[in-house]
This record gives C-alpha cells, sequence and structure tokens, in this order.
C-alpha cells in the first residue's frame, strides 16, 4: 500500500478527457451518478416548455390517483396528486426551480462563506475576530425571522428566496475554512513557501484551498438536499416559491397530510432529493480521488482491470 | 489562554448587544401585533388601545430606551401573549431543548464518528458504499417524514413507545430517534471525507509503510487530525439543534424553544422574540467559544 | 329552581345510560391556550378550555337544539320600558374560591371586560355601543344600552363572570362558578380541570380533564387511536377513516372570496356575477372539501336566525361567465387586468388546493388570476382596512366564523359601508343592518332574510363557497356528539362515560 506502482510502465499519458472517462467508466457508482445529474440538467432546461401543461391540468375526479397504473401514459406512473395532476410530469416541471434555487443558496453561501473564511483565517486577528462574531451573530439569528423582515421589507421573489437561505449557510463554510487555515498555514509546506516569498494570494489559492476544498465539497453537496427542505418550510410563510409554481420541496410539504393515505405524494419528490443528493456526493467523492494526483491511481487500476 | 477567553468575551458581549438591537429595530418593521392579538372584527379603537396599553404608539426610538433601561434592570418584558415574563417563558422551554440538543448530539457524534473513521479506513469498499448510502439518505430525508412513520409503526401498531408528549424517559426515544438522523447523515459524510485526507497524509503513510499495524495509533493519529473540520461541522448541527428543533417540536408535541420562537415571530410577540434570541444566542456563543477552545487543544500549534 | 332540577334530570337522563360511570378523560386540542383569561374566552383557543367549564355566563346558546337563548348563571330575564334589561341571578351559587356570587361580582365581570386597563377580546361584541350595569339588588342586575340591544341576552352568553376581587389586568388562575376548576396548568405541556364538589349544578361524570395539545393533526389521531387521549375535537378529514370513532360535524366555519369593489373590473356586476358562475363548487364536496360541508349561499351557517333558505348557489356555468365577460368587455370594462387572488398558508384544511382549483376555473372562462399565499399577518392587513392606496383588484379568500346564532356578528364587519373587512359601499345594505340589529322576533329574521338575499343576488357582494365540516375522534369508552360550537366551547358536563 504505498504510493508507487511497480506493474505500470510509464508509457504516454492520454489526454485528460479521455483519461477522465476512463476513471468515470471505473467507478460504476460515480457513473450512474453522472448519468443522473445529466438527466436532470436537462430536465431542468427543458422540463416546464416540455411538460407544462401537463402538469398543471387538473382533474377533481383523477385525485391522489395510485401509482404503477401501466396501463396509463408514462406521466401517470408515478399518480397523481390531490388536484388529480400526474406527479411524474410535476416533478419534471419542478427541477427547474427546485435546481435554480438549491445551487443558486448553495453556490452563493459556499463562495462567500469561504471567501469569508480565508479572509479571516489569514489576516489581522482583529479583522479575523470581526469576521468571526459577524458569523456567531448569523447562527443565532432565527432563519425564520430573516424570512419575515425579508418579506415585510422586500417581498417575495426567487432570489430574496435565495438570499435568505444562503445567509444563514454561511457560518458553517465560513467557520470550517478558518479552522482549517488556521491550522494549515502553521504547516511546513505553507511556512515553506512564505519564506520563499510566495505573496499571501498565492498561498491562499494554491496551497490552503486546495486542502480546504475537500470538506468544503462535502459539505456543499449535503447542503442541496438541506437547502431543498427547508425552502419548503419558507413557502409556508408565503416567501419565495408559491403555488402553482413548483418545487420539490413544495411538493413534498403539499403531501405531508396525505402521508398515511397517498404516500406517493411525498415520496415521489422526497426520492427526486434524495437521488440528486446522493450522486452529487457520489461525484463529489469520485472528482476528489480523481484530481488527487497521490489517489488517482486506485481508479486506474480498477478501470485497467475492469478491462 | 485566561486572557484569550476575556478578550473574546468582550466581543462576543458587543455581538450579543448589536444583535439584538438589530432584532429590535428589524422586529418592529415587520407588521402591527395588535392586528393579530385581536380578532379581525375588532374596531380601530379596541386595536389602538391594545397598542397604547403596551406602549406600542410611541416613537420607535422611545420603545428602544425604555426597553434598555428595563434589560438593564433585569427585566425583559412581559409576553403579549401569555401575559407573564418573556425569560420565563423562554428558560422554562429553553431548558427542553437544550436536554434534546446535548442528548441528541452526544449520541451522534459518538455514532458519526465510529462509522465515518471505519468507513474511511476502507474507502470504496463495501462498508463505505453502506454507510453512504445511509448517511446520504438520513441527511436528505425530510424530518416530518420520518417523525410521523415512526408514530405510526411504533406507537400505533406495535404500541410499544408512547406518541408524543413529555412525562417519561420513553417519551423522549422517538424525538431523539428522529432528530439523530440528519446531523449523523451529515456528520458521517464529513468525518470520512475529512479521515481519508488524514490517513493518506505523509506520515500516516511513513507509519503504515514502516509496519505499524493498522491499529489504534494510527486511527487516533489520523482521527485527531482529521477533527478540526468535523468539530467545526458538529457545532453547526448543534447550534441548529439549539435553536429549536421545530419540525419535533411540532409533532410530537415538546415544550422546547422552536416552536415558541416560531410562534412569537408569527405573532409578533418582540419581548418572547427577543428573550428567545438571547438566551439561545447565549448558548451558541458559548458553544462556538469552546470550539475554538478544542482547535487549541488539539492542535497547539494554532494561535489565537 | 325546580325547574334547573328537571332540566338537569333530563339531560342525565339523556347523556347517560342506567350504568353510567364517571371518572377522568384527557382531550387534546390541536393549539395550547396561552392564556387561561375569562374575558378572553371568546377566542377558540382559550374558550374550549374554560368557557362554561370553569368560567360561567349569564346566558347560553342551546347549540344542541333550538331552545335559542337559555338561562345559566341568571334564571330569567326580562326587558323594562325603557328598552333596558334586567336579569333575575340565580342563587346559592358559589365561586371556586368559596366566596358566593352576587350582582356585584355580574357587573366587575362586565366593567372589567370593557375596561381599558387590558386588552379584553370579548369587548368587541359591544363595539358602537354604550353599556351600563346597574346593581338593583344582590341578585338582580339591569343593563342599559344605547342604541337598545335587543339581542343583549345572547350577548351576555359571552361575558365570563368572575369574582368581584379579580384585579383589571389580565389573571393566569381563573376562578369561576362553573362544575370545573384549574388544578394545574404546565405551560407547553398540559392544563388539568377537576370536577367541583361544591358546583350549584348537576354532578358532571367527567371527575377531571387533563388536556394536551399537538399541532400535527395525524398525531392527535393517533393519540386517541393508541388511547392515550379520549378526544380529539378535530382531526384531519383523511386520518378520520373509522366511522365506529370519528364523526364529522358543521363547525360553523365559512370559507368565501371577499371582493373589493372598488377596483375595476371588480366593480361591475356582471364580472361579479361571472366569477361565481365559473367556480364549480359541487365539484370540490367530496374531493378538496369534505363531504357534508354545505354550499354557502351566506356567511352565516344554515342553523342562524334569519338564514334565507330561498337563495340558491349560483350554478356552474362557464358559458354564462364567458357571455358575461363578454358583455362587460364591451361595456367598457378592463376584464383582462390581472386579478390577486390573496389566501392565507394552513388557514384551512386543503386550501393550497382550493386555491389552485379556484384560480384555474376562473382562468378557464378567461380571467386573470395570480396566486398569491401569505402569513396571517400579511393576510389580515389585506383583509381589513384601512385598504393600501394604489391596489390593483383583489379577492381575499378569508374564513369567517359565526356559531351565536344571530347574523349580526357577521353582517356589520363584512358588508357595512364601516365594516372592517367591507369591500363595497351599499346604502341599502347599511340601511337593513340597521334595521335588522335593532329589531326584535319575527320582524328580525326577515330583515336579516332580506338583506342575505339582497347580498347574494343583487349585489352580488363575494363568492361564498363552503360551510365546513370538522372531524372528531372519540374514544369507545367516552358519550361525546360534537356541535356547531365545539370550535369554540367544548362543555365537559355534555362528555358522558360509558
Amino acid at each position: 500500500m504505498t504510493v508507487s506502482t511497480p506493474d505500470t510502465t510509464i508509457t504516454h499519458e492520454p489526454p485528460f478527457p479521455v483519461r477522465m472517462a476512463r476513471m468515470l467508466w471505473a467507478d460504476k457508482f460515480a457513473l450512474c451518478a453522472v448519468i443522473f445529474l445529466l438527466v436532470i440538467i436537462v430536465l431542468a432546461l427543458v422540463g416546464p416548455s416540455w411538460l407544462g401543461e401537463l402538469a398543471t391540468k387538473q382533474n377533481l375526479r383523477g385525485r391522489n390517483l395510485a401509482p404503477f397504473d401501466w396501463s396509463r401514459e408514462w406521466v401517470w406512473w408515478m399518480g397523481a396528486d390531490a388536484l388529480g395532476r400526474p406527479l411524474l410530469a410535476r416533478i419534471i416541471v419542478a427541477t427547474q426551480n427546485t435546481i435554480m434555487v438549491a445551487a443558486g443558496a448553495v453556490i452563493l453561501s459556499s463562495i462567500t462563506g469561504t471567501l469569508l473564511g480565508l479572509v479571516a483565517g489569514f489576516s489581522s486577528p482583529r479583522i479575523g475576530q470581526v469576521i468571526m462574531r459577524l458569523a456567531d451573530v448569523i447562527m443565532s439569528f432565527p432563519s425564520l425571522l430573516i424570512a419575515v423582515i425579508v418579506l415585510y421589507l422586500l417581498g417575495s421573489s426567487i432570489l430574496n428566496l435565495v438570499a435568505v437561505l444562503s445567509i444563514t449557510r454561511i457560518p458553517v463554510y465560513l467557520r470550517t475554512t478558518r479552522a482549517e487555515v488556521l491550522e494549515i498555514r502553521e504547516r511546513m509546506f505553507v511556512q515553506a513557501a512564505r519564506v520563499m516569498g510566495a505573496s499571501q494570494n498565492r498561498i491562499l489559492f494554491r496551497h490552503i484551498l486546495p486542502v480546504v476544498f475537500p470538506t468544503l465539497t462535502t459539505l456543499a453537496t449535503l447542503d442541496f438536499a438541506y437547502v431543498m427542505l427547508a425552502e419548503s418550510a419558507l413557502s409556508f410563510l408565503g416567501i419565495g416559491i408559491q403555488p402553482p409554481a413548483i418545487t420539490w420541496g413544495l411538493m413534498i410539504s403539499q403531501g405531508r397530510q396525505y402521508l398515511t393515505n397517498a404516500w406517493w405524494l411525498s415520496f415521489w419528490p422526497g426520492l427526486a432529493i434524495i437521488m440528486t443528493t446522493l450522486s452529487l456526493n457520489l461525484l463529489s467523492n469520485w472528482l476528489r480521488i480523481a484530481l488527487d494526483p497521490v489517489q488517482r491511481w486506485r481508479l486506474e487500476m480498477k478501470g485497467r482491470k475492469n478491462g | 489562554m485566561l486572557s484569550f477567553i476575556r478578550k473574546r468575551s468582550v466581543a462576543s458581549l458587543i455581538s450579543l448587544v448589536g444583535l439584538l438591537v438589530l432584532v429590535f429595530f428589524l422586529s418592529r418593521l415587520t407588521g402591527d401585533p395588535a392586528a393579530l392579538f385581536l380578532p379581525v372584527e375588532a374596531s380601530a379603537e379596541m386595536k389602538q388601545q391594545f397598542r397604547e396599553l403596551h406602549g406600542l404608539n410611541d416613537p420607535l426610538m422611545v420603545q428602544f430606551g425604555r426597553y434598555v433601561g428595563d434589560v438593564v434592570t433585569g427585566n425583559l418584558g412581559e409576553s403579549l401573549r401569555k401575559a407573564r415574563p418573556a425569560l420565563g417563558v423562554v428558560t422554562e422551554a429553553f431548558v427542553w431543548t437544550l436536554w434534546l440538543a446535548v442528548i441528541t448530539m452526544s449520541l451522534v457524534t459518538a455514532a458519526a464518528i465510529v462509522v465515518g473513521s471505519l468507513a474511511a479506513f476502507r474507502s470504496g469498499g463495501f462498508f463505505d458504499r453502506l454507510s453512504s448510502i445511509i448517511s446520504l439518505v438520513g441527511a436528505s430525508v425530510p424530518d416530518f417524514w420520518l417523525a410521523i412513520v415512526a408514530i405510526v409503526v411504533f406507537s400505533v401498531n406495535l404500541a410499544w413507545l408512547p406518541t408524543s408528549g413529555t412525562g417519561s424517559i420513553l417519551h423522549w426515544i422517538l424525538p431523539i430517534a428522529v432528530l439523530f438522523v440528519r446531523p449523523f447523515g451529515i456528520i458521517v459524510q464529513v468525518v470520512r471525507g475529512s479521515m481519508i485526507g488524514a490517513l493518506s497524509s505523509a506520515y500516516v503513510k511513513t507509519a503504515r509503510a514502516k509496519g505499524v499495524k493498522a491499529g489504534p495509533i494510527i486511527f487516533i493519529h489520523a482521527l485527531r487530525n482529521a477533527m478540526l473540520p468535523v468539530i467545526t461541522v458538529i457545532g453547526d448541527q448543534a447550534a441548529s439543534l439549539l435553536n429549536g428543533a421545530v419540525v419535533i417540536e411540532t409533532i410530537f408535541g415538546f415544550p422546547g424553544v422552536g416552536k415558541l420562537m416560531i410562534d412569537s415571530i408569527l405573532q409578533r410577540d418582540f419581548n418572547v422574540v427577543l428573550a428567545a434570541i438571547l438566551v439561545t444566542a447565549l448558548a451558541i456563543f458559548l458553544m462556538n467559544l469552546l470550539i475554538d477552545l478544542a482547535y487549541a487543544l488539539l492542535d497547539p500549534r494554532i494561535r489565537h | 329552581m325546580k325547574k334547573m332540577l328537571m332540566t338537569a334530570l333530563i339531560l342525565g337522563s339523556a347523556l347517560a345510560p342506567a350504568y353510567a360511570g364517571s371518572g377522568p378523560i384527557k382531550i387534546v386540542l390541536p393549539e395550547e391556550a396561552d392564556l387561561l383569561e375569562p374575558c378572553m374566552a371568546t377566542r377558540s383557543n382559550i374558550g374550549r378550555i374554560i368557557m362554561e367549564n370553569v368560567s360561567e355566563t349569564l346566558t347560553e346558546l342551546d347549540v344542541r337544539g333550538k331552545k335559542g337563548v337559555m338561562p345559566r348563571l341568571a334564571e330569567k330575564w326580562e326587558q323594562t320600558q325603557d328598552g333596558s334589561w334586567r336579569f333575575h341571578l340565580r342563587q346559592g351559587v358559589k365561586f371556586s374560591n368559596g366566596t358566593t356570587f352576587d350582582a356585584k361580582d355580574v357587573k366587575h365581570s362586565f366593567d372589567r371586560v370593557m375596561s381599558d386597563k387590558n386588552a379584553c377580546e370579548s369587548r368587541r361584541y359591544f363595539g358602537g355601543m354604550k353599556i351600563s350595569a346597574n346593581v338593583v339588588d344582590p341578585y338582580t342586575i339591569d343593563f342599559k344600552a344605547d342604541p337598545a340591544q335587543p339581542i343583549l341576552p345572547l350577548l351576555m352568553s359571552l361575558v365570563t363572570i368572575v369574582p368581584e376581587e379579580t384585579p383589571l389586568a389580565f389573571i393566569r388562575e381563573p376562578i369561576g362558578t362553573g362544575p370545573y376548576a384549574l388544578k394545574n396548568w404546565t405551560p407547553g405541556q398540559q392544563i388539568v380541570l377537576a370536577a367541583r364538589s361544591d358546583y350549584w349544578g348537576a354532578k358532571p361524570q367527567v371527575t377531571e380533564a387533563t388536556y394536551l395539545f399537538r399541532s400535527d393533526p395525524s398525531v392527535r389521531a393517533a393519540m386517541v387511536k393508541a388511547g392515550e387521549a379520549d378526544l380529539s375535537p378535530s382531526i384531519s378529514q383523511l386520518d378520520a377513516t373509522d366511522p365506529k370513532t370519528d364523526f364529522s360535524y358543521l363547525d360553523s366555519e365559512t370559507v368565501y372570496l371577499r371582493l373589493d369593489h372598488n377596483i375595476q373590473p371588480l366593480n361591475d356586476v356582471r364580472v361579479r356575477k361571472a366569477l361565481n358562475l365559473a367556480i364549480d363548487r359541487q365539484a370540490f364536496i367530496g374531493t378538496l372539501v369534505p363531504d357534508g360541508a354545505v354550499l354557502a349561499t351566506a356567511l352565516v351557517p344554515p342553523t342562524t336566525q334569519g338564514w334565507n333558505p330561498d337563495v340558491k348557489v349560483f350554478p356552474y356555468d362557464p358559458a354564462g361567465a364567458k357571455k358575461l365577460l363578454a358583455e362587460a368587455k364591451a361595456a367598457g370594462v378592463k376584464v383582462d387586468t390581472p386579478i390577486t387572488l390573496i389566501a392565507r398558508t394552513a388557514n384551512f384544511p386543503n386550501v393550497t388546493e382550493i386555491m389552485e382549483a379556484v384560480q384555474s376555473q376562473l382562468q378557464e372562462v378567461g380571467f386573470k388570476v395570480d396566486l398569491k399565499f401569505v402569513e396571517v399577518a400579511e393576510h389580515e392587513s389585506y383583509y381589513s382596512k384601512p385598504f393600501k392606496e394604489g391596489r390593483g383588484p383583489i379577492i381575499v379568500a378569508a374564513m369567517h366564523d359565526n356559531s351565536k346564532g344571530d347574523p349580526s356578528f357577521t353582517m356589520f364587519f363584512k358588508y357595512a359601508s364601516q365594516g372592517t373587512q367591507s369591500g363595497f359601499t351599499d346604502p341599502k345594505v347599511d340601511d337593513l343592518i340597521k334595521r335588522a340589529s335593532a329589531a326584535v322576533g319575527d320582524e328580525r329574521a326577515k330583515l336579516w332574510s332580506q338583506l342575505i338575499a339582497y347580498l347574494h343576488d343583487d349585489v352580488v357582494a363575494d363568492a361564498l363557497l363552503f360551510h365546513m365540516v370538522g372531524f372528531s375522534r372519540v374514544s369507545p369508552r367516552i358519550e361525546f356528539k360534537p356541535t356547531i360550537a365545539t370550535n369554540s366551547m367544548l362543555q365537559l358536563s355534555e362528555i358522558g362515560i360509558k
């Protein structure tokens, strides 16, 4: 179990995309994840224009139709909701809003949090102290109160929803980054870089960020699920996504009261969230190995063995 | 160390005051409590009288001055809704929340560190895959699903546990079990990720190469290195529990601070909102202080 | 006294078979009482616990039969020459703190409700009138009202009686003359009432009632099923699947769409009529609204005095609606203006789905409707005056509760020019409300009927939807039938134990 792999004769290294594709092929879990995410992205792009009509067509006589009725058209295979609308079509249409809100909030909060964390860890203790106490304040500010205040002062819109959700998630990225920075900057290689006269920015982005990165991606992929669920809790207040617009989170909360009678109403959108989180996580785990020159051999070995 | 704690306390106190001032003014921009306390049929005079009675007609700065004056003498005001001291209402509820958070987080931490490190030790193996899937599902499953299904299965069908409420040890089992799932899922993943990094770091590799068995020494070394992000995330999860586990409190009728906070925000019961934020913020600030101390203990090179 | 004994006997024998038992019960409610203040008992979460259990009133409304206003702490009453009312009080009644009930307590209770030193909710029923209470002798009291109040005896069913010593500020331990007294209150967990041994009336079968609070309807249903509670007065329609324990009842809540007649295009009666014709009300019943709900033709439930059986529900007629809209458009009304439909989240079961369905039905005939869900405070700002300047056309979906048996608790607020939730001004409506409020007996009923028909057929004031039904789950070990008033009052003495 050492780094060197004696059986590989150093041959001509294939170009980057081919290498990545091979490594992806080697990890079947990651491959499935990538395919699933690609499908999700495509659905997010075409869903509303493709099935928008069908997903909003109500039929009170066909309400809570049970799933797995293969004799019907495919959009009905997951059953129908409380207004008789096909669930599969609704899930597909909801993909766009869901991904927009979740990706928006996660990306915004992770980037802001990480940058602030880098600054807090690397700048003067005074600035660091100010940023950290600010994070404390955000952490103890109830997110519901932020939501109500935003709602009253700014009104409801998707953008405000994304803002509310991302503000509340900033501290965890901030604290994680800072904690790692404090540790890493004392490590040998950073000290060495510093002695050799590397600039502050270079140290931050070349030496420190790569070490912090894996933890942050783990957090971010998990936050996807959190944001999708939290968003439905906030729609209770009238902020952000409101029916007839749909997201998976909203579908789950609408199905809540039918949990014991018509489980499929909240089950399928829940499954969609779980599958997306799972795929993102598998992908990020794979990426971490694939991009790490020290660990890459695991995938390359496997790929070769599998033929 | 002591001077660090002193400095830190001062800074925390300043931000706590800032937080309360912020909440005081912002919350008052969100509507009129009189319209919510009185029924829609109440006349304008009744609403006027209600506001008069509770000093809501005075200019904002006057209200603020009065509030500060009261707080200085240790009085956090009365709840509009409950007609009793806001601080009493909040501390009563917070005790429940605190216990729930402490018990749950202890269990989660212990379980997640064991499972996460085992998964990291043979990353890509069967146990790793299994624990990943379980923890990820746990992190993304809606908590009310779990709660309702747990009640139907364990309380109604099997009749092993009470559905909800408080009273005996048995009443705590379902809420804690449901509350356990999400943070467990998240922390397992963070432990796993961090441990993989630590185990592949140069000196652990060297130790392995030297023939030190994959035993406790390596494990403890790597774990120690991997703990920084783990502790941070534990803190984040604990903070959200200290802010109240709203769904759990709602479904299981658990008298914690989360539902109290939500109700007070929706009813614009400002004094309770402020008191609740004061108490939970104190707890969260204190916890963050402990976490920062823990960093220093884990890695003495970290200076504050 | 004799009459009272008789009623007690009849009541007793009706409720309890010969082998009737007695014992404690547990009741699970959706919302905790944040106060147990008697003068707040008209608020449902408080009233359900203390109204007529701890705190009694001079009169009470018969919600099980058609007897109208019945005696409680007053034995009888009459109207004197000058229009004021004289109440003769029951003797030998004691408060749970041992003091004797007399006219001074009544006067203090009334003055306390009307005081500006507290925020007693019950005061809202006495808006726009001046009332003074005069003690005649220890067991006789006069209420003089200006203008004269024909329904004062009914209004007195809303004033809970507290002892003379009660401070004006809100109290936390209610003292009353009722069959129960507060035994224990652990905020956030439970409230316990225990039967009094020195109650003046018949001894109830329930010896002790523990109130528990769970906001999730399926948990409430599960608790009765698991034997952790004996009664849940409100569970979800979806959980009401067991005919042996689950009963539906008409619950006095009426859902309607309040229209703002001040803004185009809702200022046009053809448009309002089209709106009514576009909604397929019947399609909701048995689907999104439970079976047993009644299509509304008035904002008050059918058990109310003056409810008009001749008013007919608007038929579902999309073609007719389209035609009316076209006519209005031809006459220059801007029927294409987008209308905002405001609804409150979690206002009533299935509110989201019902509103989405209404929206799509309106769009079907050519209305442009945006649906907006808001939280309670914002909803209130749309529902009640003053309305925002520069607003567009707005429809507010709301629910109104009148279990008091008389339309006066509804009509002024919702339809008079000065009413806080009224969306229009109509002199004839104002006149009818004024005359009906001052009238008595058949005349009163007739005027209310006239008003209801006028509002529905001529003004087309709003789009009335449903009188809702509630569901209760009752454990087989107790005997209880919910009534139209169960939302606001739950008399333990009406519960039998098998």
